[in-house]
């Protein structure tokens, strides 16, 4: 089959419903055709019979009639001695009376009549000139040798003879009607032979009352003598020659042979003689014609006794092909209807299977199964949808890696995790807690937002996995849960990125007239455990450990702008990093001095450095004065504490204050110059090294988060130095 | 054009043969076989139409027999130069003294034959006895009798004149039939093969050959070559007729038709057949137109001891055919 038609099911239905209907059609048809050509080959045979019947009836009556002639003839002849004359008279009134006569004699047996005659044979016949008279016997036409006479003598019965042609009577083709007549006792019993009365019958007059029985249109009768000789057919050259046996043999065909023999030996009867006899299928049928023992027989083409069953059958024949033609425009339209709401779900399903779940499914309003199929399959592509949007959003906080972990992996919810060395990279806003109390909800989320994607971006990029965002907090890791052999330099890398691009969000953040806002980044490289953490309900893949919570710690430590490597991970990286600044620190329970790199940059692959900042501190000639206020875990806690700014630059101050505070301790500043129109607004910022001069502190901060009203009065302050 | 080619080809070889047969005038003679036109005459109906005689330089004139038309009598008297004859009547004419010589024996074997009707109670020969035999007169009669007579079978017997028909009929219980025709007639007139006992003179230790060619020994003397031509291309349509089986027919059924002798090409087929089963028996070519010395004494003695012949005729005087 076409591959089109293959591929379309509502051919295909319509093909499977239509050959069907076919397959049932044609076999009633043919049913109907085989009972109804029985019932008419059945009434056709019995018409046949019965034609074949009266027709032998009325050619036996013929028969019957002509010889009642010469049998009254031989009957008198034997009761009475005619002279003559009279014999003549009687002979020739027998022939002129009897239109069906041709010819008739009375033949006697040598010197029968007359003692000086051997051969006395008076014989009246009918001629083109008229009535005949002729005496047959003569020495060259010894008539007692002739089978029209010898027969009837040997048989002492009377006999029709087969047709032949007779030089001595007519010299034509004729039948022979043969009577014997004997001498008779005075009791009346049978004697010596006398003699045959004879009475001719022209073929042609019988082959004409034959051929003037209507068989059909096309069909003929014949007679065939008890030899099975033609006596006559239609076929003048069969008559004389040939008999249905001959014909038999010589058409090779036995049957026509036990069909003769039938006919010669059965009142009567009905045959298939196949297309042999006449050229075409053929019926037979037979009725014997007693007194002669002959038969006549009725030829039927078969497409004549079939012509009606034929006409019928090819009308439901043609009915039937109206009703496929019709059955197929339902069928294929049924078809369609279920096809087509499949084949949109079809086109449906490879949009899906390309990505666009934007499906449309409107157009199948059935509620059938197909229906329904189409409602689940919208729900389907709704799901899908749904499931995409997870990950989009998931990645958002999750990277894709750790989603299509979770989606795509049997065990990717499964809780637990293993050990792994990892690369964690946290950062911090300095100063951003709070930046929040001052803010507008909206716009503080603009603002987060704005950081926060920048970051995620950048982190994606370097395959970081984002662990953790709290807030303006972002806690990420680089090794898991895929390994990555470089994660140190990536995440160095990254941390570098991250710190690098902060410059673009401030200048976006301060066009938008936003503060300025500086981030911290640490990095650390440790054992950790990775995995799914949390409940069965409430998971997320992250890394737990002291590590982790160190990574935090070393944040902490970080001011706006920098970048700290643990030493852990310097030795990862210290062939490629870019130090600008080792820091002794001590941190909370951890024991003696910690070593944090301040990078600048990291070359190779990765390469990334951060720009130098013009940091130099300009005295001011008129100090600014603010209040101090120590950020206990970046909560302002205390009352304030005054200070002064004596130096400035953009990213650090040196403030001159009266009670000590702690390195790297957190500090809100909040300016309360009665001179500057931003009294009141603050900048944060963390403690990098107090000393003690001459009872008073002096104290090197470096700003995390500045407002510009704040940077304005910095600027101002800068510019009248 | 291709018409007219043919045309001139097939003037070319008219002319051609013409003149050829000019050069040596074809010799004129005549035959009459003992019966009508039929495939029992089949090898010299071939002959004549395959120009096999005038090939041997002799003009044939093909007389037409049949009943009442003694072949003797024709050759007798000088109307026609050759007959067939069947040998035993060969034999009794030369021996009644008209010298006559056999110039080949065509047919083998005897043809003659009773069939009679199992129905009529016949199935062994010892069955005939009371019933009623149709039989032909003269040669055909000789056999019969002395089978009879051999078996001690008292039959009933009643002279056939013609045809199948006082058989068929049922005016007699069996008949004298020829295998090749009238054995066949009785087939085709509607009785089975298996409601028919049938006795072959051939098998009952009365085999006489039957058709013989004959003529005047004097023709002989005067012309041998004409005579031994004229064997040659009988015996010749004989093969020819055997090979070709289907053409034979038709040349038959032409002269048959001629004749209005009222037959049909099945029945000459069989009769052709029969012919071939008869003039070669087992299909042995070295027989073809041999008298055969124990089938002349053989004849020679049936005829003696029925009293129809005196003296059996010196074999080299009778038979002049092929040796």
């Amino acid at each position: 089959m076409i591959p089109w038609l293959r591929s379309r099911m509502s051919v295909k239905l319509a093909v499977l419903v239509l050959g069907g209907t076919t397959l049932v059609f044609a076999l009633v048809l043919s049913y109907s055709y085989y009972a109804s050509r029985e019932i008419i080959l059945d009434e056709a045979e019995k018409n046949a019979r019965n034609l074949s019947l009266s027709v032998a009836r009325r050619i036996e009556q013929e028969f019957r009639a002509i010889a009642k002639i010469p049998e009254t003839l031989a009957a008198f002849l034997e009761i009475s001695r005619l002279d003559r004359d009279t014999l003549l008279q009687l002979i020739r009134r027998t022939v002129e009376d009897n239109r069906e006569i041709f010819g008739s004699s009375v033949s006697f047996e040598p010197f029968a009549l007359d003692e000086a005659e051997r051969y006395f044979a008076p014989y009246y016949c009918k001629k083109k000139e008229g009535l005949v008279y002729e005496q047959i016997g003569s020495d060259t036409y010894d008539y007692f040798v002739k089978d029209w006479y010898y027969l009837p003598k040997v048989l002492k019965a009377p006999v029709w003879m087969n047709p032949y042609f007779d030089e001595g009577g007519g010299a034509i083709i004729m039948i022979t009607y043969s009577c014997p007549f004997f001498e008779r006792d005075h009791n009346g019993a049978r004697g010596k032979l006398r003699g045959v009365v004879t009475a001719d019958v022209s073929l042609e007059w019988l082959a004409k009352l034959v051929g003037s029985m209507q068989v059909g249109g096309s069909g003929y009768c014949f007679i065939v003598s008890d030899t099975g000789a033609f006596v006559t057919h239609p076929r003048q050259e069969l008559i004389m020659s040939e008999s249905i046996f001959s014909l038999a043999e010589d058409l090779h065909d036995p049957n026509l042979r036990a069909l003769g023999l039938s006919m010669m030996r059965e009142e009567s009867g009905f045959a298939d003689v196949g297309s042999k006899l006449i050229g075409q299928e053929a019926f037979l049928a037979y009725a014997r014609i007693p007194s002669t023992g002959w038969a006549l027989g009725a030829v039927f083409p078969r497409t004549e006794l079939l012509a009606e069953v034929n006409k019928l059958h090819r009308r439901n024949v043609f009915l039937a092909a109206v009703a496929l033609v019709l059955l197929l425009t339902v069928s294929l339209l049924v078809a369609r209807s279920i096809s087509r709401p499949l084949r949109s779900m079809a086109q449906a399903t490879s949009k899906v299977a390309r990505g666009d779940l934007d499906i449309d499914l409107s157009g199948i309003r059935s509620r059938d199964e197909v229906g329904q199929l189409a409602v689940a399959f919208v729900r389907m592509a709704e799901g899908l949808k749904e499931r995409d949007r997870i990950r989009n959003t998931f990645g958002r906080y999750l990277t894709r890696e750790v989603v299509n972990r979770l989606l795509e992996s049997k065990d990717g919810l499964r809780l637990g995790g293993e050990n792994r060395e990892i690369t964690m990279v946290m950062s911090d806003l300095r100063g951003f807690t709070a930046l929040t109390t001052s803010m507008p909800p909206e716009k503080l989320l603009a603002y987060l937002n704005r950081y926060l994607g920048k970051m995620v971006d950048i982190l994606i990029e370097y395959q970081g996995i984002i662990d953790e965002i709290i807030g303006d907090g972002i806690l990420a890791f680089f090794g898991a849960p895929e390994p990555l052999d470089d994660h140190p330099a990536r995440a160095v890398a990254c941390a570098l990125r991250m710190q690098a691009a902060m410059d673009e969000i401030n200048t976006l953040n301060e066009a938008d007239g936003l503060p300025r806002i500086d981030m911290g980044i640490a990095v650390n490289t440790g054992n950790v455990v990775v995995g799914n953490i949390g409940s069965e309900k409430r998971a997320k893949y992250g890394a737990v450990g002291s590590q982790v919570n160190f990574t935090g710690r070393m944040e902490s430590f970080t001011v706006g702008g920098q970048v700290l490597i643990s030493s852990t991970t310097y030795e990862h990286v210290a062939d490629l990093v870019d130090v600008r600044n080792v820091l002794e620190v001590e941190m909370k329970g951890i024991p003696g001095k910690v070593n944090l790199y301040d990078i600048r940059g990291i070359k190779g692959s990765y390469g990334v450095t951060l720009p130098d900042r013009a940091d130099t501190l300009i005295v001011l000639n008129q100090e600014v004065m603010v209040q101090l206020y120590r950020l206990d875990e970046k909560i302002v806690a205390g009352a304030g504490i005054e200070a002064r700014i004596i130096e400035i630059s953009p990213a650090t101050a040196v403030l001159v204050l009266r009670e000590s505070i702690v390195q790297w301790e957190d500090v809100r500043i909040v300016i309360r110059d009665d001179r500057t129109e931003a009294v009141g607004v603050d900048a944060y910022a963390k403690v990098l090294s107090v000393t003690n001069v001459e009872g008073r502190y002096q104290a090197l901060v470096r700003f995390t988060s500045t407002s510009p009203e704040v940077q304005k009065v910095f600027r101002e302050a800068v510019h009248s130095a | 054009m291709r018409k007219l080619l043919v045309a001139l080809m097939f003037l070319v070889c008219f002319l051609e043969g013409d003149g050829l047969h000019a050069q040596t005038p074809l010799k004129k003679v005549s035959l009459i076989p003992q019966w009508l036109p039929q495939a029992q005459f089949a090898g010299y109906l071939v002959a004549l139409e395959k120009g096999f005689y005038r090939d041997a330089g002799l003009y044939l004139t093909l007389m037409e027999g049949g009943p009442g038309k003694p072949p003797f009598n024709f050759v007798a008297s000088g109307k026609v130069t050759f007959c067939t004859e069947w040998l035993s009547n060969g034999i009794k004419k030369r021996v009644a003294g008209l010298r006559v010589v056999n110039l080949a024996q065509i047919v083998q074997k005897s043809a003659l034959m009773l069939v009679a009707k199992k129905k009529r109670g016949i199935n062994t020969l010892e069955d005939l006895a009371g019933k009623k035999v149709g039989l032909w007169a003269d040669h055909f009669f000789l056999q019969p009798m002395v089978l009879f007579a051999k078996n001690n079978l008292k039959v009933e017997v009643i002279p056939n004149y013609s045809s199948v028909s006082l058989f068929l009929k049922g005016g007699v219980d069996a008949m004298s039939a020829m295998w090749y025709n009238e054995y066949h007639t009785i087939l085709n007139s509607g009785l089975n093969e298996d409601e028919l006992t049938l006795f072959f003179f051939s098998e009952e230790g009365i085999n006489f050959p039957e058709d013989g060619l004959y003529c005047m020994e004097e023709t002989l003397l005067h012309d041998p070559d004409s005579c031994r031509g004229f064997v040659a291309a009988s015996l010749k349509g004989w093969l020819y007729a055997f090979e070709h089986e289907q053409e034979t027919v038709d040349i038959v059924m032409k002269h048959a038709q001629a004749a209005h002798t009222g037959t049909n090409r099945a029945h000459q087929r069989w009769m052709l057949a029969r012919m071939k089963d008869l003039i070669l028996p087992s299909g042995d070519l070295a027989r073809l137109g041999k008298l055969r010395a124990a089938d002349y004494e053989l004849v020679g003695s049936v005829l003696k001891e029925s009293h129809l012949i005196d003296y059996l005729p010196n074999m080299a005087d009778f038979y002049r055919g092929p040796k």
